[in-house]
C-alpha cells in the first residue's frame, strides 16, 4: 500500500515540475517521461506484487473537513484495473515526447503534462476508492481533468465544443452516481461501502440501475456515447489512448465494483447489461463502419468493445443469479481480460491514428492511402492493434472474446436460460465479423493501396519515442495472445474474489488457456516458416514491382481504388433502421459519363434522438424564462435575498 | 458598567445606517474602512477569547490591515481615478434606506430571539448587529446604481457574515478557519469587482452598473 501511495506522488511530482520548467521544453519533457515511468512501474510493481502475494486488510484512511473519510483499500480487481492504468499510462507520456513537438505551445503543453498527471492519480484513486466520498472526488476530478485534456486546442471552435459536449456529459453522468449514491445513502444512512449489501432487494436495483447510467455514460454504453466520436478526434492522440484505452475502463469498474458491492440477486442485472451490451456491441461497430474519420472510427469501435465487456460480465452476472458457476467465471473473466486487452490494442491504434495524423495532416481516411509503406512502423503495429481488436488468433483480443464466447456456450449447454446466452453468442459473431470488416477498411484504405492525396504521399515515420511506445504496445498484444496463461491467472485471481466463483478451479482455465497458447505458437511457427521459405524460393529471381490497384493498366489512377465510403457502403445500408444515412448521388446518364458525385454522411441516431427529445424541450422551456435575465444587477441580488428569505421560510 | 464590546457593536450599527443614509462616495469608503476595523477587533472582546491565543495575535492585525487599509485603498482610488463623487437617483431612496435599516434591527433582534440558541451575554447582541449588517450590505447592493457603492454593499455584507461567524463558532481554531476564508473570499470578491469596475468606466464613461443591460442580447 505504501508503495501504490508512493508512486502516486511520483507521478503527481512529475506532473507538477513541468509548470515550474516550461521554458527548457525538451527538458521539462524528457524529466516528465522520465518521472512519469518511475511512478507508474512502482505503482505496477505495486500492483502485481499485490495480485501475486494478496496482503489482508490493505486499507489505508484520514480523516478530511472534520466530518469525512477519505479511504482507500488495495483488493484483487483495484489491483487489476491498476495494471493497464500504470502501463498505459507511461506510454501514452512517452508517445507525448514526440507529439507535443511545438515549442511555441510550451506552457501549455506543460499545463497538458499536469492534467495528465492529476488524470492517472484520480484514476488510480478511484479504483482503491473505499467509500462513497472517495470515490465520488476521484470521479469528479477524473472528469474535469480530463475535460481539460481534450480542450488542449481550446482556440478551435470544434474542440471547444466537443470539450463541452464531454463535460456536460461528463457531469450528467455524476450526477446520475450521485443520485445511487443518495439511494444507497438513504438506505444505510453511511458513506462507507460496507454496508451497502444489507439494503432491500428493490432499492438495490434503483441504485444499480442509476449507477450504471452514470457509469455507462462515461464507459461509452450505447445511447450515453455520444461523447466519445466528438471528444476523441478533438483531443490530442496520447490522451485519447489514456483515456479511450484507460479511462472509460473506469465506468465499466465502477460497474463492476457496484455490483459485488451490492451482491444483488436475480437476474435482471445481468439480463440489462446483457442487452446494454448488444446495444453497444453491435451498433457500435456498425457506426464505426459508417464513419471516415480515423478518431472517430475509432471511438465508436470503443463503444463496441465496451459492449463486448459487458456481454461478458452481463454473463457472469447470470451466471451468478442461476448459479451457474463456470459460465459466471468465464463471463467474468473474459470481460476483465477485454479491459485489460482493449486498453492494449486501443491506445496502440489511437497513438497509430495520431502519428497519422501528425505526419498526413488529415484523418480522414478516403485522404489516405498507401502509409504502409512510408510509416512502416506505424502501418505494421496498427495492423497488429486492427487484428486484435478484430478478435482474430493469435492475439489478445481473441483470447478474451474466447472466454466470453466459452462462458456463452457453457450457458448454452447447462441450460441456465436459453435466450441471453445464445443471443450473446449471435451478437458476438456479428460483433466480431463486421470489426474485422470495419479494420479491414481502416487499414485497407489507409495504409495500403496508393496516397490519394498529396500530404498522404508526403508522410514520413514519426519519432522514436512514438514509434517505441507504439512497439512495446504491439509486442503486448503478441505476448498476451501467444501467452495468455500468466494473464489469465490474474483475472481468474480477480474472480474468485466473487462468491459464486470459488467452486470454479482454475484448472478449467488453464487447460483451455494453453490449448490456445498452443495454436497460437503454432500458427506462428508456420508463419515464420512460411515467410522463410518465400524468401528462399525467391531470393535470386527477378522481381518487378507495379503500383497498387495497377492490374496491368498502363496509367492507373489512384481514383480507382476503393474508398472507405464504398467498401463500407452495402454493410451500412443493410442496418439502414439503426444507421441514419443521407446519400447524394448525381448518376450516370451518358454514355460517356461526365462528372459525377456520391456523397454520404452517416449521422449518429443516438445524437439526434437525445437533440430531439432532451435538448429541444429544454431549450423551449430556457426560452421560455429568459425574460428573468433581464441584465439588472440590483434586481440579480433581490433574486438571491428572495431566495434565502424562502429557503429559511420553508425550513 | 459599560462594556467595550457594547461600545464597538454601537458603532458597527451606527456606521450602517450612516452608509445607509450617505450619498458621498468617499464619505461611504471612509465609513466602511472605520467599520472594517471594528469589526475585525470584535473577537479579541468576546468572553470566550480571553486567553489572546498565538492564532489571534497573528490574524487580528492581518484582518485589521486588509479591511482597514487594503481594501478602502483599493476603494478610495477607484473612487479618485473615476471622478465621481456622488451616487444619484438611487433605486431605494434615503429615506427608505434609512427607515428599512431602522426595522431591520428590530427584524433581526426578533430573529435572534426566535433562534433556539442559547448564547452567552453579549453574543446575542453580536448576532443581531452581524444580521443587520449583513442586511443592511444586501439592501446597499440592490438600492445603488453606482457599482463603488455596490462593491461597499459587498464589503459589508461580509462584515455581516464575520460577525456572525464570530458569534457563532464555538471553538477558537474554527473561528480563525472561517475568518480566513472570508477574509480571502473578500479580497478575491474586491479584485475581480475592481476589475469590472474599471472595465463598466472604461466602456461607458461611467460606474451606473444599470448600463450592463446594454450587453444583454
Amino acid at each position: 500500500m505504501d508503495t501504490y501511495l508512493f508512486s502516486l506522488v511520483v507521478i503527481l511530482v512529475g506532473g507538477i515540475l513541468p509548470l515550474f520548467t516550461y521554458k527548457k521544453f525538451t527538458v521539462m519533457k524528457a524529466a516528465c517521461v522520465i518521472i512519469t515511468a518511475i511512478g507508474s512501474f512502482t505503482g505496477l510493481y505495486a500492483a502485481l506484487s499485490f495480485l501475486i502475494h494478496p496482503v489482508e486488510n490493505a486499507v489505508i484512511s484520514w480523516p478530511w473537513l472534520h466530518h469525512f473519510e477519505i479511504a482507500l483499500q488495495m483488493d484483487a480487481m483495484a489491483a487489476f484495473f491498476l495494471i493497464p492504468i500504470f502501463f498505459i499510462c507511461p506510454l501514452a507520456t512517452l508517445y507525448s515526447f514526440h507529439y507535443m513537438h511545438h515549442e511555441k505551445q510550451s506552457g501549455k503543453t506543460a499545463i497538458s503534462y499536469f492534467f495528465s498527471a492529476v488524470l492517472f492519480v484520480s484514476m488510480a484513486l478511484l479504483t482503491t476508492a473505499n467509500n462513497m466520498l472517495t470515490f465520488a472526488l476521484a470521479w469528479e476530478i477524473m472528469s474535469l481533468s480530463s475535460f481539460f485534456l481534450v480542450v488542449f486546442d481550446f482556440r478551435n471552435k470544434e474542440t471547444r465544443k466537443a470539450g463541452y459536449l464531454y463535460f456536460i456529459f461528463a457531469q450528467a453522468g455524476a450526477l446520475f452516481l450521485f443520485a445511487a449514491f443518495a439511494v444507497i445513502y438513504s438506505q444505510t444512512g453511511t458513506l462507507s461501502f460496507d454496508s451497502i449489501s444489507a439494503m432491500p432487494e428493490n432499492m438495490k436495483l434503483i441504485a444499480f440501475v442509476l449507477a450504471f447510467m452514470g457509469l455507462g455514460s462515461k464507459a461509452g454504453v450505447f445511447p450515453l456515447h455520444i461523447w466519445l466520436p466528438h471528444a476523441h478526434p478533438a483531443a490530442p492522440s496520447p490522451v485519447s489512448a489514456v483515456m479511450s484505452g484507460v479511462m472509460i475502463k473506469m465506468g465499466i469498474f465502477g460497474i463492476i465494483r457496484f455490483y459485488m458491492l451490492l451482491a444483488p440477486a436475480g437476474e435482471i442485472y445481468g439480463q440489462i447489461i446483457l442487452v446494454a451490451g448488444m446495444i453497444s456491441g453491435i451498433l457500435g461497430v456498425v457506426y464505426a463502419l459508417g464513419v471516415h474519420d480515423i478518431k472517430r472510427l475509432l471511438a465508436y469501435s470503443s463503444v463496441e468493445n465496451i459492449g463486448i465487456i459487458l456481454l461478458g460480465l452481463g454473463l457472469g452476472m447470470l451466471g451468478v443469479a442461476t448459479g451457474n458457476s463456470t459460465m459466471a467465471a468465464f463471463g467474468f473473466a473474459g470481460g476483465l481480460l477485454h479491459v485489460f486487452n482493449h486498453s492494449i490494442f486501443k491506445s496502440l491504434l489511437f497513438m497509430g491514428a495520431g502519428s497519422v495524423i501528425h505526419k498526413a495532416g488529415t484523418g480522414k481516411i478516403n485522404e489516405l492511402g498507401g502509409l504502409m509503406k512510408t510509416m512502416p512502423v506505424t502501418g505494421k503495429t496498427f495492423l497488429v492493434g486492427a487484428v486484435s481488436i478484430s478478435g482474430l488468433p493469435p492475439f489478445n483480443g481473441f483470447v478474451s472474446e474466447f472466454l466470453i464466447y466459452y462462458g456463452a456456450f457453457y450457458g448454452l449447454a447447462h441450460g441456465s436460460s436459453f435466450l441471453l446466452p445464445m443471443l450473446t453468442i449471435i451478437s458476438l459473431a456479428v460483433i466480431g465479423g463486421l470489426a474485422a470488416s470495419c479494420f479491414t477498411k481502416l487499414v485497407g484504405v489507409a495504409f495500403l493501396g496508393e496516397p490519394r492525396t498529396e500530404n498522404a504521399a508526403k508522410a514520413s515515420e514519426c519519432g522514436i519515442a512514438m514509434r517505441i511506445s507504439m512497439v512495446v504496445l504491439a509486442l503486448s498484444c503478441i505476448v498476451v495472445g501467444v501467452f495468455p496463461e500468466p494473464f489469465v491467472h490474474i483475472v481468474f485471481r480477480v474472480v474468485s474474489g466473487l462468491p459464486i466463483a470459488a467452486t470454479v478451479s482454475p484448472t478449467v482455465f488453464i487447460d483451455l488457456v494453453r490449448n490456445i497458447s498452443l495454436v497460437a505458437v503454432l500458427f506462428l511457427g508456420i508463419l515464420g516458416i512460411t515467410m522463410l521459405l518465400r524468401k528462399g524460393l525467391y531470393s535470386g529471381k527477378p522481381m518487378a514491382k507495379g503500383p497498387t490497384w495497377g492490374c496491368g493498366f498502363t496509367q492507373p489512377t489512384v481514383r480507382m481504388q476503393y474508398t472507405g465510403t464504398s467498401y463500407a457502403m452495402s454493410i451500412v445500408g443493410f442496418f439502414r433502421p439503426f444507421i441514419h444515412s443521407e446519400n447524394v448521388y448525381s448518376g450516370i446518364q451518358k454514355i460517356f459519363p461526365g462528372k459525377t458525385t456520391y456523397k454520404t454522411k452517416v449521422s449518429d441516431r443516438a445524437e439526434s434522438a437525445i437533440l430531439e427529445t432532451v435538448v429541444k424541450p429544454v431549450f423551449w422551456v430556457l426560452d421560455k424564462l429568459r425574460w428573468i435575465q433581464h441584465g439588472e444587477i440590483q434586481l440579480y441580488i433581490a433574486y438571491i435575498v428572495l431566495a434565502i428569505v424562502i429557503l429559511l421560510l420553508a425550513q | 458598567m459599560i462594556h467595550l464590546t457594547d461600545v464597538i457593536l454601537s458603532i458597527t450599527i451606527l456606521s450602517v445606517l450612516l452608509t445607509l443614509g450617505s450619498n458621498r462616495l468617499m464619505a461611504l469608503v471612509k465609513i466602511i474602512a472605520l467599520q472594517g476595523v471594528l469589526v475585525s477587533l470584535t473577537p479579541l472582546f468576546m468572553e470566550h477569547h480571553d486567553k489572546l491565543t498565538g492564532g489571534i495575535l497573528f490574524l487580528t492585525p492581518i484582518t485589521v490591515a486588509i479591511k482597514g487599509l487594503v481594501i478602502p485603498a483599493f476603494l478610495f482610488f477607484a473612487v479618485k481615478k473615476a471622478s465621481i463623487r456622488r451616487e444619484i437617483e438611487p433605486i431605494i431612496s434615503y429615506h427608505a434606506s434609512l427607515f428599512a435599516g431602522l426595522a431591520m434591527i428590530l427584524v433581526s433582534a426578533f430573529i435572534v430571539d426566535r433562534l433556539p440558541l442559547n448564547l452567552p451575554g453579549s453574543h446575542a447582541l453580536l448576532l443581531i448587529t452581524g444580521i443587520t449588517t449583513l442586511a443592511a450590505g444586501l439592501l446597499l447592493m440592490m438600492g445603488r446604481r453606482k457599482g463603488i457603492t455596490q462593491v461597499i454593499g459587498y464589503l459589508m455584507l461580509e462584515n455581516g457574515i464575520y460577525l456572525i461567524g464570530t458569534a457563532l463558532a464555538r471553538e477558537v481554531h474554527t473561528l480563525h478557519v472561517l475568518e480566513f476564508g472570508i477574509l480571502l473570499d473578500l479580497l478575491a470578491g474586491v479584485m475581480i469587482m475592481g476589475i469590472i469596475l474599471t472595465n463598466i468606466n472604461r466602456a461607458f464613461d461611467d460606474m451606473d452598473t444599470s448600463l450592463l443591460m446594454r450587453l444583454k442580447d
